[in-house]
């Protein structure tokens, strides 16, 4: 219909390759690499170069900003602090350790003894001491969410991870199935919500599958299947879903808490081991790698040894013609060098033909603003930017981009139009200050 | 370490898979329009030569005249790329500039506004026009503000129309003999007429049957309102174009139409519907008015968009010297695409609240008033004494 709310479209989902093979364990590499960046937030050292550090041991901190903490992914010596690429597309200081492969445990790993008793405060206080973040994209500190004041109903995972090649999240939630409602519970818990909702893609019928065996010990949790379209896993999507209600800025207005599946699974070992974040499920997939596959591995691993246990980039690749992504195609961003470090938001590297070729000029369809599904009319955004119209930014709502790509997607001229929406996202933001 | 291509995200784009694309949607244009050039072929050319008007090789005339329109658009701006490009200038850099800027439509539909007997010289200058003035002075594809093909038809129409008549213009072999017509297009007799009048305005060329066929006399491609639906249905299910733009333009005219017609004392549904089956409007509101570039692009642009011209093709119609409306009505408001776009797209995302309300009110209000002015200086025209109204002229 004429005015009907944009509802996403069908994307070919690409993951089949790199579904067939289960997830591998990668966690003793010879160096890791952990960033002093997290967030756009730049971290202190916690340790010197010399340092002997154990599994576990706080490296880095940044107490200022929402009290970011890191830890060492594996035990070893600290050998120096190197610059390396981070999936933000920068060059980072990075806290390189040497794998001494004794897998040395800090002594506060060790069995909870009586996880049931917890408090509210004190399941927060794990998350934060155990430095848990959105493993999904964002990478929002987890523990600054659950403090909220609002009436918090229900606790919502998001197991759909909606754009193509990605298969890390599915992998995980299938291989701890169980660890994954565990972790939602104790997240209910920190909410003192009523119930979990696992929000899951009704393509990815396994999930269901593995999850069901599961559900009577676990009354409190529902399954609710969701469109395999994009972008079906953005908070906001997700949540009118579920609730079929709105927000404007955090989920809680509506009542709920939004959550990734892997960060649900690692804040399980967080409560029950004491086991901070160190390691995250990550996927090499795409047309240029020989045999895609995901890998459990620790934060601060070389991309290139993972892509070597791949097999490899496809023989004649010319890497010039291919882009070597970080994080998903839709939002990911392009690497130069093959010099890439896990991080906590990094949840796939994808190598893939880059685009070539002339494409003709905007032909004015309108099938960005068709799309859009925050409602914007890109083409017209676009146009204001490129007169730097900062009060027409404004009255075309700018600053709602969520910048999901859909917009560059559909355009059948090729047209850069997300980048431009961004841009005028940005200089409203200047403009208006 | 290798070095690897940069690019932007997203890094997925449906306009690398094959079967999209602007250039898809452009190839869909063109098949769109063959019904339309075939019918207007077998009206124009097989038909006669069935009733023995005409020779086998003026049977091919017609065909031969849309399609050599195609090739002069095509010509023209291989030229003018081939002129201008000053720094390398070779065959194989204009034939790519070619493939980017889809030269034929415009020549194609120009030569389908056209009458058969147009003589080829005018539509040499209509087709430089068209695509010179029209679209590469502009910018080229995709910078135009005016309908190219429509501005080359509207300077001919204005300035070489009587050479069009003393060719012979609007009427085919098999037309020009029937005394019936007494030469004139329907829309034609409308206007010199000025009576509302089944007997004069439809009787003369058979039925409303016949309008929708598009067995009366007129230009090649205007007249079938049938063959223009394959092409509509076409588009609509490729997804070329949004359904709801034609239907609203056709559906304003309609209504418009049946008041003025009701005031004027004839409440028939027949004059509505011989309004939208005479003169270009079928045409228009399937390959015109829905033409990407020179059309605004977001849904309530497009939807405004329709109802203005609707407004005033009728007005037009009644006010205006020429007999037809649509092509005055769309370069006129080629001119507020940019505006219009501008304001629903605010209104989009602002709704009632500032500066959408203000918008939105504006944009109905002018509506509203022409609307109603349309409608009094029509039911004025026909001289028609109408007391609820006297008093507002």
């Amino acid at each position: 219909m004429i005015f009907q709310k944009a509802k996403g479209i069908h994307i070919e989902g690409r993951k089949e390759a790199c579904k067939k093979i289960p997830i591998k364990d990668y966690l003793s590499p010879k160096y890791v690499y952990i960033p002093l960046l997290q967030r756009a937030t730049n971290l202190k050292a916690e340790v010197s170069v010399g340092d002997e550090v154990k599994i576990g041991q706080l490296v880095a901190t940044n107490e200022q900003q929402m009290n970011i903490r890191v830890h060492a992914s594996i035990s070893g010596k600290v050998t120096g602090i190197k610059k390396a690429w981070h999936s933000s597309g920068k060059m980072v200081d990075s806290i390189e350790i040497e794998n001494d492969f004794k897998n040395q445990l800090i002594e506060t790993i060790k069995k909870e003894e009586n996880v049931d008793s917890l408090t509210r405060e004190q399941l927060i206080k794990k998350m934060e001491l155990a430095g848990i973040t959105g493993l999904g994209g964002a990478g929002f500190p987890t523990h600054i969410k659950y403090k909220t004041k609002a009436k918090i109903d229900a606790v919502i995972i998001n197991a759909i991870e909606c754009e193509p090649y990605l298969t890390c999240d599915f992998h995980f939630i299938t291989k701890y199935p169980e660890k994954l409602l565990k972790g939602a519970t104790y997240f209910m818990r920190a909410a003192d919500a009523q119930k979990v909702v696992v929000a899951y893609k009704t393509y990815n019928y396994q999930i269901r599958e593995a999850l069901q065996p599961y559900l009577s010990k676990f009354p409190h949790v529902e399954l609710h299947p969701i469109k395999n379209i994009y972008p079906a896993g953005w908070e906001k999507y997700i949540v009118e879903q579920v609730t079929k209600k709105t927000y404007n800025g955090l989920p809680a207005e509506a009542g709920v808490i939004v959550n990734n599946s892997a960060t649900a699974i690692t804040f399980c070992d967080a409560v029950e081991m004491n086991i901070p974040l160190i390691a995250r499920p990550v996927s090499i997939n795409g047309e240029g790698i020989n045999h895609p596959s995901s890998f459990y591995v620790p934060i601060g691993t070389k991309v290139s040894e993972l892509v070597e246990l791949c097999g490899g980039y496809v023989k004649g690749l010319d890497p010039l013609k291919y882009n070597y992504i970080a994080g998903g195609p839709m939002t990911g961003r392009a690497i130069f060098i093959d010099d890439l470090i896990v991080n906590d938001t990094l949840g796939a590297v994808i190598v893939k033909k880059a685009s070539e070729g002339v494409y003709p000029e905007c032909l004015g369809c309108g099938k960005c603003a068709d799309v859009c599904p925050v409602y914007l009319t890109p083409t017209e955004i676009k146009k204001a930017f490129e007169r730097k119209d900062v009060k027409l930014l404004g009255d075309l709502n700018a600053n709602k981009c969520v910048e999901c790509g859909l917009c560059s997607y559909i355009c059948p001229s090729h047209i850069e139009i997300t980048e431009a929406v961004a841009k005028g996202k940005d200089l409203l933001r200047k403009g208006a200050k | 370490m290798a070095r690897f291509a940069g690019g932007k995200a997203p890094f997925v784009r449906a306009s690398e898979e094959k079967d999209y694309g602007t250039k898809v949607i452009m190839r869909d244009v063109m098949i769109a329009l063959l019904p339309v050039i075939l019918f207007s072929w077998y009206k124009n050319g097989i038909q006669v030569y069935i009733d023995g008007n005409i020779g086998l090789l003026e049977m091919f005339y017609p065909l031969f005249f849309i399609l050599i329109g195609g090739f002069l658009s095509v010509l023209m701006e291989g030229i003018f790329y081939f002129v201008t490009d000053k720094e390398n200038r070779s065959i194989k850099g204009v034939m790519q500039k070619l493939s980017l800027s889809f030269p034929a439509i415009p020549g194609l539909i120009l030569a389908l506004l056209l009458p058969l007997y147009t003589p080829i010289w005018v539509l040499i200058f209509a087709a430089f026009i068209a695509t010179i003035i029209g679209k590469m002075i502009f910018g080229g594809f995709g910078h135009n503000v005016f309908n190219p093909a429509l501005l080359g038809y509207a300077v001919v129409g204005f300035t070489l129309m009587g050479v069009i008549n003393n060719a012979g213009g609007l009427f085919n072999a098999s037309e020009a003999v029937v005394d019936a017509y007494a030469g004139a297009t329907p829309l034609g007799k409308l206007a010199s007429s000025g009576q509302i009048n089944y007997d004069t305005l439809v009787a003369p060329y058979g039925s409303l049957w016949d309008f929708f066929i598009g067995t009366i006399p007129g230009a090649l491609g205007e007249t079938s309102a049938l063959a223009i639906l394959f092409g509509g249905l076409y588009l609509v299910i490729r997804k070329v174009i949004k359904w709801y733009t034609p239907v609203i333009y056709v559906g304003t005219i309609f209504v418009l139409s049946w008041i003025i017609g009701a005031v004027t004392g004839d409440a028939g549904l027949w004059f509505p519907a011989y309004s939208i089956l005479s003169g270009g409007v079928m045409f228009a509101a399937v390959f015109m008015i829905t033409e990407p570039v020179t059309t605004p692009t977001n849904v309530l642009g497009k939807v405004f968009f329709a109802l203005f011209l609707g407004v005033f093709t009728v007005l037009f119609r009644f006010v205006g010297s020429l007999p037809e409306g649509v092509g005055t009505s769309l370069i006129f408001m080629n001119i507020f695409t940019l505006p219009i776009d501008k304001f629903t797209a605010v209104i989009r995302t602002k709704r009632f609240k500032k500066p959408g309300g203000l918008y939105l009110g504006i944009l109905t209000g002018l509506l509203v008033i022409l609307a109603v002015y349309t409608l009094v200086k029509a039911g004025a025209m026909y001289t028609v004494y109408i007391p609820f109204l006297g008093w507002v002229i």
